[in-house]
């Protein structure tokens, strides 16, 4: 069904005659929210009239998912993702303190928490975990992701973490792009198939640890057992429900321990790899050297520095959960993050604007957390994925109505 | 008006302490119930919110940048473009 404004933009001059609209013409406009519905000059009487939807156009909101266990680095992602696009950003302003909510100019970012069914009492008295599906409204959840993407704007709950409430909800307005980040943004069907893309952050269990270690061992009452015990208690529901989900996205960045040490249990040193499906309609994987060889490169020597334990990168064709993708590997750490510029220069299909785009990005937030690794480097190029979808979509979008006005 | 704030990683720390002591209460009854599995994911919770917490704090601990903020016309304060 399509819902139009007409809007006259002249206001002096009646609409020329020829001009009929009718309530039951079927345009085959879907997406639009507005027509605008213009006469161009008054001395061209009689002329067609003409319809753009050029203002309209692109209007409909991109949604990506990003499916992560909480302390994985979420929000080091959001932060990298929403700086490609330009801009910060920010919780909604005067709103709710806890608002979990990030807005900038083109991107928000909302937090899956916000659909929980049940607040943390209620999760205690019933004996479930927030990992549980039966702690979260899918149903809300996708009427709400399904009316942001028509460009309505929606009210949505916002759970607080500090409190563990339910608290009054916030107004979201449909953004140009529209992440949905938590533990469930591909469980349910209804809501997957409402995703442009998808993003699963899949951290093995020793970094998982190496990492909860480094955030938690400086918190009063924290200890080495608890930490244990904490990701012991949840593991189940984990991977019951949370870890499944993998196997829906467009794009997985696995984290492991580095080859290059044995024996390696500090969480320091990791083994990154880019795992990017095939046949993705506006997404082309990104390859080193030659697309669909098998390839092991280690770039030190004369041209890149490295000390210890070196930089090894593999690049290569597999099959993930019966898919067909290709994988980019990187393992170890750089010393010196302008070198960066040797290891870009080698990487294709980057969908970069220039030549460098990934290593200014990467400088430009040397402070990120896994910006000397591979997540950092791999959460970037994901980033410029994703513009690139967008502005892919957007541009097909102008195309169709045009076609569509034609026939 | 009652301008309302974020809470202080403080307070959630104190918030985190004693749900790692329920969370070792709960679990010490039966260590594979729902229950203690609930208490845990408590834990994880404030954690995650403690460490976001701590987080902000570092991205506004430049004292010059905070007064700034509030007094972008002072002589420290004002950047021209041109």
């Amino acid at each position: 069904m399509a819902s139009c404004t007409v809007v006259y933009t002249t206001t002096t001059q009646s609409l020329n005659k020829n001009c009929s609209f009718s309530s039951k013409s079927h345009l085959g406009f879907h997406h639009q929210k507005h027509l605008v519905f213009y006469k161009r000059s008054s001395s061209k009487r009689g002329s067609p009239c003409v319809i753009t939807c050029g203002a309209a156009a692109g209007d409909q909101t991109l949604v990506i998912g990003l499916a992560a266990d909480s302390g994985c680095g979420k929000s080091t992602f959001m932060r990298r993702l929403t700086s490609v696009f330009g801009g910060r950003a920010e919780p909604p302003k005067g709103g709710n303190p806890d608002s979990n909510t990030l807005i900038s100019d083109t991107t928000t970012v909302i937090c899956l928490d916000d659909y929980h069914s049940l607040d943390r009492t209620g999760r205690k008295e019933k004996g479930v975990t927030a990992l549980d599906p039966r702690a979260n409204d899918f149903d809300l959840m996708y009427e709400q992701v399904k009316a942001i993407k028509d460009g309505i704007a929606v009210q949505k709950p916002i759970y607080n973490h500090v409190t563990g409430l339910l608290d009054p909800p916030e107004l979201i307005k449909p953004p140009k792009i529209l992440v949905i980040e938590g533990l469930h943004p591909m469980f349910d069907s209804r809501v997957r198939e409402l995703l442009d893309f998808s993003i699963y952050l899949d951290i093995s269990n020793e970094v998982k640890f190496a990492w909860k270690i480094q955030r938690d061992m400086a918190e009063r009452g924290h200890s080495l057992e608890s930490i244990k015990a904490s990701i012991e208690a949840r593991k189940p529901d984990f991977d019951a429900f949370i870890d499944p989900q993998k196997q829906y996205a467009d794009a997985v960045i696995e984290v492991l321990p580095t080859q290059l040490i044995a024996d390696d249990n500090e969480g320091k040193v990791l083994r990154v790899r880019l795992i990017q499906k095939e046949g993705v309609k506006h997404f082309s994987p990104v390859y080193l050297f030659d697309e669909g060889s098998t390839i092991s490169w280690v770039p030190c020597g004369r041209k890149l520095t490295c000390s210890y334990p070196g930089i090894k990168f593999s690049y290569g064709p597999e099959t993930y959960y019966g898919h067909e993708v290709s994988v980019v590997e990187m393992d170890g750490q750089f010393d010196r993050l302008d070198e960066l510029i040797y290891i870009e220069s080698h990487l294709s299909n980057l969908s970069s604007k220039f030549y460098g785009e990934v290593t200014q990005q990467m400088l430009k937030h040397s402070d990120f957390p896994g910006s000397n690794n591979g997540t950092g480097l791999f959460q970037t190029i994901i980033g410029l994925k994703i513009r690139d979808l967008y502005e892919q979509i957007v541009a097909s979008r102008v195309e169709a109505p045009v076609g569509a006005a034609k026939a | 008006a009652v301008r309302r704030v974020r809470a202080a990683p403080e307070r959630i720390s104190e918030k985190v302490e004693e749900s790692i002591k329920k969370a070792e209460e709960t679990c010490s009854d039966d260590p594979a119930s729902g229950e203690c599995a609930a208490a845990w994911d408590e834990v994880e919770e404030l954690s995650a919110a403690a460490s976001h917490a701590r987080d902000r704090k570092k991205e506004t601990s430049d004292p010059l940048e905070n007064y700034c903020q509030d007094n972008p016309e002072t002589k420290e304060c004002r950047t021209y473009d041109n």
